[in-house]
C-alpha cells in the first residue's frame, strides 16, 4: 500500500462521497414526520406532537402495538414466518388428532375392576377371541306349526317373549337379566425380555403365578435357539378378572417389559340378549310340552315332538354360548412372549460368495437404506421443526434486545 | 423544544450520516430513505441516549442498521442500477464543468471499488475514512469487538489497494485532498 495510504484513501471516499447531493428537503422531512403532520408520515409510528407547552414532554412517536410489530417482523421474515406458521399447525393438527382419537377408543387400561361373576366354575379351553357366534333366531316360537289351533296358540306367547328380553312381563327371563351388573370380558398382551438363559425358569415362574392367583395355563410353547436364533417361548395364563391387574403387574417384574396393551369389552348386552333368548325359547318349551300332553293323534303328537326337538337343540346351543361368555368374563387372557436378550444373531445360511448373495445383499442394502431413511426422517424433521422453533425464537428476542438496545 | 434539539442533531449528523449511507449503498435515494428512517428511528429510541456514552457512533448506528434493513429487505428486490446508478450522484457545489467531471469519474471509481467490497469490508471503511470515526466507535456501530474492526478494515485496505482501477486513480491523482485539508482550505 505504497500509492494508497489512510490519508489518500480519506481524501477519495470523502471526493466520493461530496459527490452526492445533499437533498435540501431531508431535514425538513424528518422534522415533519417527527412531528407527525408530515405529507409522508405512514401514521403507524407515529402520534400527533404535544407540544402545549415547553415543560411538557412530547410524545412524537408511540411504541408500536405489539401486534403491529408482530406483523412486521413476519412482514421482514416471511421463510422464518412460514416455517413458525407450519409449526404451529402442525403442533395444532396433532393437538387435535390426540384430542379426537382419545374421545371414542374402546380400549380400557389395565386394572379395571371387573365384576365378580358368580357360578362360574369349570372354565372349558375355549378360544379366547371375542368372535360373536351367530344367534340363531327362534324360528319355532313366531312360525305356524303345521296345527292350525297349536300356531295361533303359541305364537302368541312365544312373539311377546322374542320381543323381548324387554318385554316387563315376559314370563320366564331370569332374575338377573335386567339390571345386569356389567360383564367385561378383558384381555392382554405382555412382551418380555430375560437375560440370556432364563427362558425355562421364566415360563415356570409365569405358571406358578398364574396358579398363585387361581389361574392356569391355557397354552404354552418354547422354542430354545436353533440354528442361532434367539430363544423365546409364549405363554397364555387365564386368570380370574380380579386378579388380572395383578397378575399382570407382577409379570412385568419378571423381565425388561418390551411391549404391554390389554383391552376390555363390555359384552354385557350380549350377555342379557342371550338370556332373553333363552327364557323366551324355555317358555316356548313349556307351550309346546301343555299342546303335547293335549294332543291326541299320532300326527299332532308328532308334529310337536319335531317342534320341540328344535326348540331344544336352540336352547342348548344358546346355554353354549352363554356359558362361553360367562368363562370370557369370568378369566382373563394374558397372552406372555418371553424372549433371551442378546442372543447371537442368526448365522446366514446362504454362502458368502456368488452372484446370489451378492444380489441379495444389494437388495437388503437397498431395504436398510430406505428404511434408515425413514427412521431417521421422523426424527430429523422434528428436529427440524424444534430447530426452527428455537431459530424463530431467538431471532425475535434478538432484534427486541437490538431494538432496545438502539 | 423538541425542534430545537431535533434541528440541532439534524444540523450536525444529516450531511455526513447521508454521505455515509451513500457510500454504504451507492445510491442516493436508498441512502436518504435510509437516513430519513434512521432518524426517525434515533428519535423514537432517544431515551435511551442516557446509557450510551456518546451520541455520535450511537447515530452512526442507527444508520448502519438502517442501511443493513434497507439491503437486507427491499433492495435485493429491485434493480439498483436501473434506477438509480453512479451519474445519479450530483455535485453539491458548482464545479467547472472538467471539475465536475473529473469528480464524477472519481466518485464513479471509488463507488466501484466500494461496491466490490463485501458489506462486512465496506462498512467500516466508510465509517474509519469518511465519517472518521476511532476503531472503538466502529465496534460500537457496527456491533462487532474492535478486534474484529482492526481486521477488517485491514483486509479492506487490502482489497482496495489492489483494486486495478482504484490504484490507478491512486497513481493519476495527486490533486485529491484530504477531508481535513478542505475543511482548511
Amino acid at each position: 500500500m505504497t500509492m494508497l495510504d489512510d490519508d489518500r484513501l480519506s481524501a477519495l471516499l470523502g471526493q466520493a462521497a461530496e459527490a452526492f447531493e445533499v437533498p435540501a428537503a431531508g431535514p425538513d422531512e424528518i422534522r415533519a414526520r417527527a412531528r407527525g403532520d408530515g405529507a409522508g408520515g405512514d401514521g403507524a409510528d407515529e402520534a400527533p406532537a404535544t407540544e402545549s407547552g415547553e415543560d411538557e414532554e412530547p410524545v412524537a412517536f408511540r411504541a408500536p402495538g405489539r401486534g403491529r410489530r408482530l406483523v412486521a417482523t413476519a412482514n421482514r421474515h416471511r421463510i422464518l414466518s412460514v416455517a413458525a406458521g407450519l409449526v404451529v399447525a402442525l403442533l395444532v393438527a396433532g393437538t387435535i388428532g390426540a384430542v379426537v382419537r382419545a374421545r371414542p377408543t374402546p380400549t380400557v387400561t389395565a386394572g379395571l375392576k371387573a365384576p365378580n361373576v358368580a357360578g362360574s366354575g369349570g372354565r372349558a379351553l375355549l378360544p379366547v377371541t371375542s368372535t360373536t357366534s351367530p344367534l340363531h333366531a327362534p324360528a319355532a316360537t313366531g312360525a305356524p306349526g303345521p296345527l292350525g289351533f297349536e300356531a295361533q296358540g303359541t305364537s302368541g306367547s312365544a312373539g311377546g317373549s322374542t320381543a323381548a328380553g324387554a318385554a316387563p312381563n315376559s314370563p320366564s327371563l331370569p332374575k338377573d337379566s335386567v339390571g345386569q351388573s356389567t360383564k367385561i370380558e378383558q384381555t392382554g398382551t405382555l412382551g418380555l425380555a430375560v437375560a440370556r438363559g432364563d427362558l425355562a425358569r421364566t415360563m415356570t415362574r409365569l405358571t406358578s403365578l398364574a396358579g398363585a392367583y387361581g389361574g392356569f395355563v391355557a397354552s404354552s410353547a418354547s422354542q430354545g435357539g436353533s440354528g442361532g436364533a434367539a430363544p423365546y417361548g409364549t405363554i397364555t395364563l387365564e386368570v380370574p378378572v380380579d386378579n388380572f391387574s395383578t397378575v399382570l403387574k407382577q409379570a412385568e417384574q419378571y423381565g425388561k417389559t418390551s411391549n404391554v396393551s390389554t383391552k376390555a369389552t363390555d359384552v354385557t348386552g350380549q350377555y342379557v340378549d342371550l338370556q332373553a333368548r333363552l327364557a323366551a325359547l324355555e317358555a316356548s318349551r313349556q307351550q309346546y310340552l301343555t299342546i303335547l300332553a293335549k294332543a291326541t293323534s299320532i300326527g299332532d303328537i308328532l308334529s310337536v315332538q319335531e317342534q320341540l326337538d328344535n326348540i331344544q337343540s336352540q336352547i342348548e346351543q344358546l346355554q353354549g354360548q352363554l356359558q362361553v361368555l360367562t368363562s370370557e368374563t369370568s378369566y382373563s387372557t394374558l397372552n406372555l412372549t418371553v424372549s433371551e436378550r442378546g442372543a447371537p444373531p442368526r448365522p446366514s445360511p446362504l454362502p458368502e460368495s456368488g452372484l446370489v448373495q451378492s444380489w441379495h445383499d444389494s437388495v437388503g442394502g437397498f431395504v436398510a437404506g430406505i428404511d434408515g431413511v425413514i427412521r431417521l426422517a421422523g426424527p430429523f424433521l422434528f428436529a427440524l421443526l424444534c430447530l426452527a422453533i428455537v431459530a424463530v425464537g431467538g431471532r425475535l428476542l434478538w432484534r427486541r434486545y437490538q431494538r432496545h438496545r438502539l | 423544544m423538541v425542534d430545537a434539539e431535533l434541528a440541532d442533531w439534524l444540523e450536525e449528523g444529516y450531511v455526513p450520516s447521508f454521505r455515509t449511507a451513500c457510500l454504504i449503498l451507492g445510491n442516493r435515494a436508498d441512502a436518504e430513505d435510509a437516513v430519513q428512517e434512521a432518524f426517525l428511528r434515533a428519535w423514537r429510541f432517544r431515551d435511551s441516549l442516557t446509557s450510551v456514552p456518546s451520541i455520535r457512533p450511537w447515530l452512526y448506528r442507527v444508520v448502519v442498521n438502517s442501511c443493513y434493513s434497507k439491503l437486507r429487505q427491499e433492495i435485493p428486490h429491485r434493480d439498483r442500477r436501473a434506477v438509480d446508478g453512479p451519474l445519479a450522484h450530483l455535485p453539491a457545489e458548482e464545479p467547472g464543468p472538467e471539475t465536475s467531471a473529473e469528480r464524477g469519474a472519481v466518485a464513479d471509481t471509488v463507488l466501484a471499488a466500494l461496491g466490490r467490497l463485501p458489506l462486512s469490508l465496506r462498512v467500516p471503511v466508510v465509517l474509519r475514512y469518511y465519517a472518521d470515526l476511532s476503531e472503538r466507535d466502529i465496534a460500537h456501530a457496527i456491533g462487532r469487538r474492535q478486534g474484529t474492526v482492526k481486521s477488517r478494515l485491514h483486509e479492506a485496505r487490502r482489497r482496495l489497494a489492489a483494486d486495478p482501477e482504484l490504484h490507478a486513480l491512486a497513481l493519476a491523482g495527486g490533486d485529491a485532498e484530504t477531508p481535513a485539508e478542505e475543511a482548511g482550505s
